[in-house]
């Protein structure tokens, strides 16, 4: 039976406690009093996985089953999300595959001939035929990649995309012209953490610019609270409106799946564990993978970590109508994930590990650092921010990872270019956004080679807004000085420097909380 | 920081945070959480191994025989039974004391002690692994959980490989030397696997060697043991009815201890055994009762002396 | 008199050659070819020759690139050893010459032209576009393309020189010995300036922010109609001098192509095992530096059909560029007494102008001056003034500290 997370609170039986930094971790004695909060433990997973899904498929919420929408002569396109989701990719085989490989075989059993499957990558980085095929498994690579019916979405091939409408508050609704045209959109969906998901994987995931820059702004982020809870984000209630516009003008089954918390694969399970209930076993293998990281030479480590694949268990799959679906979806990770909180503190420490959605096979430069503390790990709250207004919060990583020119090439020049200049989101986005989005060099690699689109460095920007615009204070533990200082922010080299350092902020004596995750978790402060 | 440095101070940040060689904590807040009934399974298989056979062997009459010797004096009764049956078989024994386990043991025929384990409570025998190797080594013992009520499934398996069994009734040792209630555990077992059961009944070690007593008093203290006949389940008993006739059984063998054979059936055939748990008088009388010093006829005859191994 | 001369020596010549690179140490200790030494008073008895006793005197680049051996022996026939180095000079007149009476604090124009040597000027000269002068070599004096590389005039690392009188530029009141000192500099500044054809609202990058550099930054800024000016600088005080003298952005050397690329909406291209390259890029390049990474930078940061001024001595360097991309690389060296694109007046003229700015007078303060007999101290710090947070070092004999 898993347990429900809880919150520790640190006394004077309490081991160090594992703090995630990169591509290593650290052990760290935090304050007497400290509250650490811990995601509940990794549910069951479903065993008879083929089996749900087929359930499913064929009793979805609020629309007819599948096979009953599936005829012959009809346009079917499945889009599916990237592999900026699980995090870490999840062991082969993978949800997507086993969901798609059903759809087909209905589809197959209908007599539909002219069926497509876009990746909905959106601005994302176009993924390797391996990626995809890792994704989609071997039988449908084979079946639809070499004759170019499996590709990557492309958010800037104007004859490929489809203006539908404007929404009632005049935002452009712009996707995919083969999913728009199709007769039946069917998405699949991973829903790995509760931001993702529901209308934000149609009208986002296979959008084009001009539609994602209505809520990809700053504005919207910083009034998002938090962009995990969708009835709170207004991210979210653009993508919705939006959503709900699309849906007048195609139909769409969505299949959306929920994952346990099983992150880590063996031999690193007790990363999950509580560390009092480590045997000497975690013990040593704690110990051994410490002192191999620090001298392990770079590329090692960076393999070693990147080669994860995640032993996820699948908690649920539903499918039908969007809004039905994802109702049921985010209970389902709540029930994973939630943490009941009291109160929030005045510090919030995090560990900002190896990974984050934009770095897969490559590596998390200052920027995606930053997006993942301040944007992914600060928003991981319903009601309000763990912290309080006006705190501090100190993050964990070196900062020293550098950046990817194959995937990032545009986070390059807007680290040294426009971060140099100056660090605020709204700033920055009216100064220089469209310069980035509409730059054809970084158009031209979004299009024909695997880097990010050059407006991404900026969302990634915004996504850390409304954290830097409620708090004070960002120190990061362990962090490059020099880094730290172009991203706006101050380097410790320990934790209680880093609280030395935010003691103007906070006083001295301040209440701390540490988010003890991955696995994913969400504090509930409502 | 030197790698050697920063190793070291790695090294002792664990040893501290996890305080190592000592017991580790759970964090005040953290406690609710813990599972309630944390079975650690400690495997024993491999102490019934060869390896392990041999080195039990080796300390139970390389060192644990003549140890008992040099401490206490011993008499064993009954041994006969054993000769009627074919194990397994699962020996019941009230339980005063540690010097219990290795008498039974030593008493027991070679070729009947070497196939026998003994049930010890996981939660004593086997939280650290140096005790829990010590024991299998040493006694064969096997983890049972004495609070979880339902034991683990380890009793059945020895069973089914033809491994004998010894187990206490009670859960625990005697606060003063009386029989206490018997758990339905081993009525269990020999209700589900149909094996029969051998009373035991001993007395001496309680005045030897009490609890919070960890080397027997001086002096080598007299100590018995008797075997009674073994009892059969009937089909379709329950546990529950089978429980009363082992504790009556033990019962029995102790009265028999007291008086004689012949007195203790007159008494069992008109129900009036007396009860195994003692008269019902002030504790330091029944504390008095238990440690006098039992004295042992001499020895009678030849015959017996052929019963002897 | 005390002057430091520069002599041949081959086994120095191949050390500074060889290792200089890697241990610069070794270029103001064993393997540079000078000597302090005391010699008899350059001399040049003829008609608008007079003697001037230097207050200051610059190390430039090309004075460094001689010690060290990294010049072109292209020069080799165009210089006569032994000779004192030293043509940035700012000196006073020990007698009268022509109409300026002995005691004028002056500048030199260090080309020895026609007029200097004594020959009829040739077909450049006489259009004052002295620096072209194809007499250099013949006349009244030794070869020596300039004062400074020449056996018979000296130069400025010495206690006295010669000069004539066409070479020389009275410094007006109210100007520092340290600004005249860079008026040289700053003349040739002048005329990169007018050889880079900028046209209206041209991007311009300067490779390099050193002394050339920043003073090309002032003189285009000032001359030419140019729209952006990105300026490349390695030191943190450089970033500083560059936006004062003009320069609209400032970046690290690492980062050139990549500011560029966003700038002008140009594509990075990697080809293999080499430098990136930009297809697009600025209109018109000018190279400060001379190293082959500066010249490189500049040539494959410059759109097709733009313009590279090699304003740096130039190393050997990778051109397949400027075919491909049809680039014009013009060659802007030292200043003219005419300039054509000033309607004749000289670059001096317009130097003397350009330095009674602010941006220059404090560019001018951080000038380290040195005695002639410290002058390994002073090579060692001219190698490494970018770091240390000077522009120039100058000689200074009459210091005798």
């Amino acid at each position: 039976m898993s347990r429900p997370g809880f919150v520790l609170e640190v006394d004077d039986r309490t081991p160090p406690l594992v703090v995630h930094e990169g591509e290593g971790f650290r052990l760290e004695n935090f304050p007497l009093g400290t509250r650490a909060i811990y995601p509940p433990e990794s549910l069951p997973a479903i065993d008879d996985v083929d089996g749900a899904i087929r359930e499913a498929l064929l009793h979805p919420v609020d629309q007819d089953p599948l096979p009953a929408q599936l005829r012959a002569g009809m346009r079917l396109t499945i889009a599916f999300d990237d592999l900026s989701l699980p995090l870490p990719p999840m062991r082969a085989p993978d949800i997507r595959q086993r969901i798609i490989e059903q759809v087909l075989t209905m589809a197959a059993e209908a007599g539909v001939d002219d069926v497509q499957l876009i990746a909905a990558n959106a601005l994302h980085r176009r993924m390797t035929p391996a990626e995809l095929r890792h994704i989609v498994g071997e039988r449908v690579w084979r079946s639809f990649g070499p004759s170019g019916l499996l590709y990557n979405h492309d958010a800037e091939d104007r004859d490929n995309l489809l203006h539908i409408g404007l929404t009632d508050q005049g935002e452009d609704v712009e996707i995919n012209r083969r999913a728009a045209e199709s007769d039946l959109l069917v998405y699949v969906n991973v829903n790995l953490v509760a931001m993702d998901g529901g209308h934000k994987s149609v009208p986002i995931g296979l959008a084009s610019y001009k539609s994602l820059r209505h809520h990809h702004n700053a504005k919207t982020m910083v009034r998002s609270h938090s962009f995990m809870d969708h009835k709170k984000s207004h991210l979210h209630h653009s993508a919705w409106r939006m959503g709900r516009l699309l849906k007048e003008h195609l139909n769409i089954f969505q299949i959306e799946t929920t994952l346990n918390n099983d992150v880590f694969p063996s031999p690193y399970e007790f990363l999950m564990k509580r560390e009092w209930e480590w045997s000497v076993k975690d013990q040593a293998t704690m110990l051994g993978m410490r002192r191999a990281l620090s001298v392990a030479p770079r590329r090692l480590r960076h393999k070693m970590f990147h080669d994860l694949r995640a032993p996820y268990g699948l908690t649920g799959v539903n499918a039908g109508d969007t809004e039905g679906v994802h109702e049921r979806t985010i209970a389902a990770v709540h029930r994973q994930q939630l943490v009941e909180v009291q109160g929030q503190s005045d510090v919030l420490v995090m560990g900002v590990p190896y990974l984050g959605p934009y770095n897969v096979n490559s590596t998390m430069n200052p920027i995606l650092a930053t997006c993942m503390g301040l944007g992914y790990y600060f928003n991981s709250y319903r009601g309000q921010p763990v912290v309080r207004r006006g705190g501090a919060v100190i993050l964990y990583h070196p900062l020293d990872a550098g950046f990817n020119q194959l995937h990032h090439p545009s986070y390059v020049d807007f680290y040294e270019e426009i971060l140099a200049e100056s660090t605020d989101p709204v700033l920055i986005e009216e100064k220089y956004e469209q310069q980035f989005a509409t730059d054809p060099w970084y158009i031209h690699l979004y299009r024909t080679s695997h880097a990010y689109h050059g407006v991404h460095p900026f969302y990634m920007w915004y996504w850390a807004a409304h954290a830097m615009d409620h708090v004070d204070d960002v120190v990061w533990v362990g962090g490059n000085r020099r880094a730290a200082a172009r991203l706006g922010f101050r380097a410790a080299s320990t934790l209680s420097d880093a609280l030395e350092m935010v003691s103007g902020t906070v006083g001295t004596d301040p209440s701390i909380t540490y988010l003890h995750n991955p696995p994913h978790l969400i504090a509930d402060l409502t | 920081m030197g790698f050697l440095a920063e190793s070291v101070d790695d090294v002792r940040t664990m040893a501290r945070g996890w305080r190592w060689g000592r017991r580790s904590q759970v964090p005040r807040s953290a406690e609710e959480f813990v599972p309630p009934a944390r079975t650690t399974v400690f495997r024993t298989e491999w102490a019934r191994k060869r390896g392990g056979r041999m080195a039990r062997e080796a300390a139970q009459k390389g060192v644990l025989d003549p140890l008992m010797s040099s401490q206490v004096r011993r008499r064993v009764e009954g041994l006969d039974v054993l000769s009627r049956i074919e194990g397994p078989v699962i020996f019941v024994a009230n339980h005063a004391s540690h010097l219990d386990t290795p008498l039974i043991l030593l008493s027991l025929p070679d070729e009947w002690r070497r196939r026998t384990a003994v049930a010890a409570a996981a939660d004593y025998f086997f939280d650290t692994w140096w005790r829990a190797v010590g024991s299998a080594v040493v006694f064969n013992t096997f983890p049972i959980d004495r609070r979880g009520g339902t034991m683990a499934t380890t009793p059945g398996d020895l069973l089914d490989q033809g491994w004998s069994l010894v187990i206490y009734p009670e859960g625990t040792r005697s606060k003063d030397g009386w029989v206490g209630r018997f758990q339905l555990g081993a009525a269990y077992l020999a209700t589900r696997y149909g094996v029969p059961v051998v009373p035991i009944a001993h007395r001496g070690t309680f005045a030897a060697m009490p609890r919070g007593q960890n080397w027997p008093s001086r002096g080598r203290r007299q100590l018995t043991v008797r075997f009674g006949e073994p009892i059969v389940p009937e089909r379709g008993e329950s546990a529950r009815e089978f429980a009363p006739r082992i504790r009556s059984a033990v019962g029995a063998l102790l009265d028999e201890e007291r008086t004689t054979w012949w007195e203790a059936q007159q008494r069992a055939a008109r129900n009036a055994t007396p009860d195994p748990s003692g008269p019902d008088i002030a504790p330091w009388r029944r504390v008095w009762e238990q440690t006098a010093t039992l004295t042992a006829p001499a020895p009678t005859g030849r015959r017996l002396r052929a019963w002897r191994r | 008199m005390l002057a430091l001369e520069m002599y041949r020596s081959l086994p120095r010549h191949l050390a500074g050659k060889a290792i200089g690179g890697r241990v610069p140490g070794i270029l103001s200790g064993y393997a540079a070819p000078l000597r302090l030494v005391t010699i008899d008073e350059p001399r040049v008895e003829r008609e608008g020759w007079a003697r001037l006793r230097t207050r200051l005197s610059g190390v430039c680049g090309s004075d460094l690139g001689a010690l060290s051996g990294r010049t072109s022996l292209y020069f080799s026939s165009l210089v006569s050893m032994p000779f004192v180095p030293g043509h940035e000079v700012v000196g006073d007149l020990l007698e009268d010459c022509g109409d300026l009476p002995a005691g004028t604090r002056v500048v030199v124009d260090p080309v020895l032209t026609c007029a200097a040597r004594g020959v009829e000027p040739c077909e450049a000269c006489a259009a004052g576009l002295t620096n072209r002068c194809g007499r250099i070599t013949v006349g009244g004096l030794q070869p020596g393309l300039q004062t400074g590389f020449c056996a018979d005039t000296g130069g400025g690392w010495g206690e006295v020189l010669t000069a004539h009188r066409s070479q020389l530029h009275a410094v007006p009141e109210g100007y520092s010995d340290e600004q005249a000192v860079l008026l040289e500099p700053m003349a040739c500044a002048v005329h990169t300036a007018l050889r880079s054809g900028i046209r209206q609202n041209d991007r311009v990058l300067i490779s390099g922010a050193g002394s050339v550099g920043l003073l090309a930054t002032l003189a285009i800024r000032n001359l030419t109609s140019a729209g952006e000016i990105t300026v490349v600088a390695k030191h943190g005080h450089q970033r500083e001098r560059a936006f004062a003298l003009g320069a609209t952005e400032v970046v690290a050397p690492g980062e050139v192509l990549r500011r560029l690329r966003r700038a002008t909406g140009a594509f990075l291209v990697k080809p293999e095992m080499g430098s990136s390259y930009l297809l697009g890029g600025v209109d018109v390049a000018v190279d400060a530096v001379g190293s082959k990474q500066s010249l490189e930078t500049a040539v494959n940061a410059t759109r097709a059909g733009g313009r590279v001024v090699l304003s740096g001595m130039p190393a050997a360097a990778d051109l397949s560029a400027a075919w491909f991309r049809e680039l014009e690389v013009v060659g802007t060296y030292s200043s003219a007494q005419r300039e054509p694109a000033l309607d004749g007046r000289g670059a001096f003229d317009v130097a003397t102008e350009l330095l009674a700015g602010d941006a220059v007078s404090s560019l001018a303060k951080t000038i380290a001056a040195y005695p002639l007999h410290r002058w390994r101290e002073a090579l060692d710090h001219a190698h490494g003034a970018g770091r240390l947070g000077s522009v120039k070092v100058a000689f200074d004999p009459r210091s005798k500290r």
